[in-house]
């Protein structure tokens, strides 16, 4: 958390100032008496807003996504734990280099005109189908949602009922989760580290649900990929739009086969 | 600055070649008998000097083909990227402007990126509302049967398509580089092969239904569920031949088909069954 964000009512129209200072190294710092520096009500507050938002419990309809794990499965590419970490990595990979970028934008000018140009650039990038869907559904449901759970921030609704009345977007996650983070003032360093988090959280209990590997192993394996997840973060973070890229394209085409899939537990 | 320069236009009637201009490292060639005589379209032969790029190759060439031409644009062999000298890139751009009922097909053999090769390429496609596309771009391991596989620094490949000016219809940009995280080859698994089919227009819908029914045909038996009752034991390994087909773009104007493969001659096949309806447009069947 970082110490710009005083207030949950930040406004729509507001830029992200300058002054932000979410790389500095003094963030984590403890105090001597042991109390973080940060302690102050906005952030407490701030502290419950995040996680709501990273909580699987948030009805976004994540649960219904396995990132190509289901069709990779039946591909026979993935057949055990080991494989299902390369698997984890490589989806972490490509959302980094793929949608991290649009996660910065949305969350660094958190207002329509910018929110718009990302949701058709998005549209157009993402053209494998299943992936466009998964990413529509769940972007949709996510503003409706935030739309609804943060009433204290009046422009996100706002903008969803101005957006709605608009027939050429697709409300695409990347963009909106970065847009709703901007919003309520999660720092953007924050947003994109949570953005990576939440498909890692998505990807392992697909896992599970497929009896890939157990919840205990399942516990183990996140907590291991948290440190790749970490250095991809650092690696994709803070991107513009226009570097946006795929890095795992056999993960793309394995994907695009889930509509193939005879019998399916996931929608994408 | 260009290294090559094509304009296609129609003249009297017949797609015709009213500029050409190459200069080294690229040379176009334009030869007049490709396949039958009496359809309309220019055959262009993109070739480099010494059969590939050398390290810090810069080609970059625009194509304009005018209003109900019909243009095919296509290599003699695969594109080699050589050994890289330093961290020099060899790079190829291409702007291309596609008419009104025009139809540009570009239809390259693959890239082969040797060890440490860096290679970046950059396709932009500006069309109207019914212009055709085709559009083949892929890459292969590199000299895979000498156990080069995977072995280059750097690939990227960027596509992108713009409608009427600036509207962004399909972007796409894949970019594999030896990681820090996991190595290309480990991305790649036992696969040798990543293509992409671009198939747009009006002059390609009948092309595009028949794609998406023919994968989803082949590949309908590649997966099976666990527990499923598997017709035989070849189904527990991993399919030689993935593809996958997807719609974009505004009232599903075009489709993608993207295939990974354990083969360069297996996609080489596929290519040639699915391209083979594009014979009456071009005068010749692709690939053949």
């Amino acid at each position: 958390m970082n110490s710009k964000c005083e207030s949950l009512h930040h406004s729509s129209q507001e830029p992200q100032s300058e002054s932000d200072n979410s790389n500095s190294p003094m963030e984590y710092d403890i105090e001597p008496c042991g109390r973080s520096r940060n302690t102050t009500p906005a952030n407490n507050l701030l502290f419950w807003t995040q996680c709501q938002l990273l909580d699987s419990i948030l009805p976004t309809g994540g649960f219904a996504h396995s990132y190509g794990l289901e069709a990779a499965i039946q591909a026979h590419i993935i057949s055990g734990p080991e494989d299902l970490k390369t698997h984890a990595i490589h989806v972490l990979e490509n959302t980094g280099s793929l949608l991290l970028p649009f996660v910065y934008t949305a969350n660094r000018s958190p207002d329509m005109e910018t929110w718009s140009r990302l949701d058709k650039m998005l549209e157009a990038t993402l053209t494998n189908e299943v992936s466009r869907r998964a990413s529509v559904s769940q972007g949709s449901a996510l503003l409706r949602v935030a739309a609804t759970v943060f009433s204290e921030v009046p422009s996100l609704k706002n903008m969803r009922d101005a957006l709605l009345v608009s027939r050429t977007l697709s409300f695409h996650h990347a963009p909106v989760f970065g847009l709703v983070c901007g919003l309520v003032g999660i720092d953007s360093e924050t947003t994109q580290r949570a953005y990576m988090f939440i498909t890692l959280r998505d990807v392992i209990s697909a896992a599970t649900r497929l009896n890939l590997v157990g919840p205990l192993g399942a516990a183990v394996l996140q907590h291991q990929i948290a440190l790749v997840a970490e250095e991809m973060v650092q690696k994709w973070m803070d991107r513009p739009v226009e570097e946006a890229c795929q890095t795992a394209p056999l993960l793309d085409i394995v994907q695009g086969c889930h509509g193939y899939l005879f019998s399916k537990m996931f929608s994408s | 600055m260009e290294t090559g320069i094509v304009v296609v236009e129609k003249v009297a009637g017949k797609s015709t070649v009213t500029r050409c201009f190459c200069k080294c490292p690229l040379k176009l060639i334009i030869p007049t008998k490709v396949g039958f005589p009496n359809t309309d379209a220019v055959w262009i032969y993109t070739l480099s000097y010494g059969g590939g790029l050398v390290s810090g190759d810069s080609i970059c060439c625009a194509i304009t083909v005018g209003d109900g031409c019909t243009t095919v644009l296509t290599t003699q062999a695969s594109t080699k990227v050589y050994k890289s000298v330093g961290s020099k890139c060899s790079e190829q751009f291409l702007e291309a402007r596609v008419g009104g009922s025009a139809l540009l097909a570009v239809i390259p053999d693959p890239v082969t990126c040797f060890s440490t090769a860096r290679y970046s390429q950059k396709q932009v496609f500006r069309v109207t509302s019914d212009s055709s596309l085709l559009i083949v771009d892929w890459l292969t391991s590199g000299r895979h049967e000498n156990g080069e596989k995977w072995d280059f620094e750097f690939y990227k490949s960027t596509n992108n398509i713009y409608l009427e000016g600036d509207r962004p219809l399909f972007l796409d940009s894949v970019l594999l580089e030896q990681g820090s995280c996991s190595s290309i080859a480990e991305r790649m698994q036992d696969y040798q092969v990543i293509a992409m089919v671009i198939l747009m227009g009006p002059q390609l819908k009948h092309l595009q239904t028949q794609v998406q029914g023919e994968v989803k045909k082949i590949m309908s038996t590649q997966f099976y569920a666990p527990g499923m009752k598997r017709k035989s034991e070849h189904c527990q390994i991993k399919p030689a031949l993935i593809a996958s087909c997807s719609a974009f773009g505004p009232k599903s104007v075009g489709v993608v088909v993207r295939i990974a493969a354990m083969t360069t001659e297996s996609v080489y096949t596929f290519l040639r069954h699915q391209l083979a309806s594009m014979e009456p447009l071009l005068g010749a069947s692709p690939y053949c």
